[in-house]
């Protein structure tokens, strides 16, 4: 980890969290009342049918969209709003075209008031950790949909936010790349230990990084099943299909998920 | 460019063959010599049959010529009544455009900010907006007199409009998922807006600058043609109605150079601040450029 000083840990707490949409004539329920308690340094990944309030979940922790009950705890304090011990990773890369990839980068020290030598330095630090080293001065539009991305997870992972969340960050890119990818966000996180909560719809990525994976049901959202992940790190991201811990659970998640993306597909039809 | 032009050429298919034959390459659209050597092709031949024409094709005394106009110039270079004309024109446009320009910039962001006022104001701004501008020259001359502050307040108010909008505009688009990342890592209200939202509306409010340059001209001479002392549509309406037609056409003509020159400072400057925004060659619109 960045050798300066030990990262902050948080644990994160949701104590009935719902999420409800009123609709002209009827309220739609996003996500039934969920509670969940995630540990200091867990990496958690949720996966779901589409539409199953994935990405609400880490909306509402993020503080960006307010939950209709519940509430969110981080080390056992609520928060409300936004807050800058949480991070926040999207699937669409979100890069501010007007800057380069290492101002880019340093938005977050930027915004704390870190001044600019030392914070170019530490985005140059990161950008080499992550193979962009020398792609600091190019525009968004000069890189790869692979390297915006992985610009677009080193930009949260330089402030270090204790909790970071991460919605689908990979995917968009191509097979090759998102395993990549996942290979260097494991390397990195083994380090520092950030509690991470990550959304996808791929169970193979669901368990390959987690400690622990949820499972969520089709609309109205909740988590209908929680496994943990034994498979020692460090992992093996390249090779670990041919482990029989993740092949016995891949097998029974997958027979759950499956009725669940049935029920999902019926709904919406 | 020699490569690009072969890679464009055989991409359109129009190329499959090593050499095209000669008559391809000396009207070759992407050969940036031969599309020049064409434009001023068209120059000569324009001004050959104005110059050979002129008193037999057409009148002289309507159309002028040339070699007249040539020598019209070489007489306003000497004149120093033409160089405080331009000094005045000049700095008329400048007052205007850089009053108009800067009132736009903060009236847009002022409403993209304060939604309440935005909303009281639409109507009036679009009443105010349907008002032919040059209708009000008139009343700008009984304002503010016949000097040259009549003339810099019209510039001002065709350029203001177009900067007011474009500003508006830019930032009221900035997309909410940027602003949502700024907000994420702990950005101020007043972070994100001069962080996300001006950057953003930068090019927009850039357009709207450029678009407005030559809209500042328009109200400058409009000013000077209907009560001036001075100036180069002062210089221009008295050429015009002494029927001095070569005079005219000469004073258009250095209009026309002035505008030109200040539209390529103003490309430039945009080239420079819009570094980040993918070339034209990118977005497929080169031919404008070659």
């Amino acid at each position: 980890m960045t050798a300066e000083r030990r990262a902050e840990r948080a644990s994160l707490t949701l104590e009935g969290v719902a999420k409800r949409f009123d609709g002209r004539d009827r309220v739609v329920s996003a996500l039934e009342a969920t509670s969940l308690t995630i540990a200091a340094g867990e990496f958690v990944t949720l996966v779901g049918p589409s539409g199953c309030g994935k990405s609400t979940i880490l909306n509402i922790i993020s503080g960006l969209t307010a939950a209709s009950g519940g509430s969110v705890l981080l080390d056992g304090h609520a928060i409300t709003g936004v807050n800058r011990r949480v991070g926040y990773i999207t699937q669409q890369d979100n890069l501010f075209p007007w800057r380069t990839l290492r101002d880019n980068v340093a938005l977050p020290l930027e915004i704390a008031g870190v001044d600019p030598k030392e914070r170019h330095e530490k985005a140059d630090r990161w950008l080499e950790r992550v193979g962009l080293g020398g792609f600091g001065d190019a525009y968004p539009h000069e890189l790869s949909g692979g390297m915006r991305q992985r610009g677009s997870i080193v930009r949260t992972l330089i402030y270090e936010p204790p909790v970071i969340l991460m919605d689908e960050p990979f995917g968009p890119l191509d097979a090759q790349t998102r395993i990549v990818l996942q290979d260097m966000l494991l390397s990195i996180w083994e380090g520092a230990r950030s509690t991470i909560v990550f959304v996808t719809h791929d169970l193979t990525e669901a368990i390959a990084l987690a400690d622990r994976v949820l499972l969520m049901s089709a609309r109205p959202g909740r988590i209908v099943r929680s496994d943990r992940v034994n498979i020692p790190r460090p992992r093996d991201i390249f090779q670990i299909h041919e482990n029989p811990e993740f092949r016995r659970l891949y097998n029974e998640i997958w027979n759950e998920l499956r009725l669940q993306v049935r029920d999902a597909n019926a709904l919406s039809h | 460019m020699q490569t690009r032009s072969a890679t464009d050429a055989a991409a359109a298919g129009h190329a499959p063959a090593p050499r095209k034959p000669l008559i391809g390459r000396l009207f070759d659209a992407d050969n940036p010599w031969s599309v020049n050597a064409g434009r001023l092709g068209a120059v000569l031949l324009l001004f050959a049959v104005w110059e050979l024409g002129a008193g037999r094709l057409f009148d002289i005394f309507y159309f002028s010529k040339p070699s007249l106009i040539v020598a019209h110039f070489a007489k306003e270079m000497v004149d120093p009544g033409f160089y405080n004309d331009l000094w005045v024109t000049g700095l008329e446009l400048v007052l205007g455009y850089t009053s108009g320009g800067a009132a736009g910039i903060a009236l847009g962001i002022l409403l993209a900010r304060w939604r309440y006022v935005a909303r009281i104001c639409d109507p009036f701004l679009l009443a105010v907006n349907s008002v032919p501008r040059i209708a009000v020259a008139p009343m700008l001359i009984v304002w503010f007199g016949i000097g040259i502050a009549s003339k810099v307040f019209l510039a001002a108010t065709l350029v203001f409009f177009i900067t007011f909008f474009n500003t508006l505009s830019g930032i009221r688009g900035v997309d909410k998922a940027l602003c949502d990342v700024a907000r994420v890592q702990g950005a101020s209200e007043w972070q994100i807006f001069t962080k996300v939202m001006l950057p953003h509306a930068s090019a927009w409010i850039l357009t709207g600058l450029k678009m407005s340059l030559p809209f500042g001209l328009v109200g400058v001479i409009l000013g000077e043609f209907l009560v001036s002392s001075e100036g180069l549509g002062f210089r221009l309406n008295g050429y015009a109605t002494g029927y001095n037609t070569t005079g005219a056409i000469a004073m258009i003509l250095i209009m026309m150079f002035l505008m030109m020159a200040l539209t390529a400072v103003a490309d430039r400057i945009d080239a420079r601040v819009m570094r980040w925004r993918p070339s034209d060659r990118e977005a497929g619109g080169v031919a404008l450029k070659a």
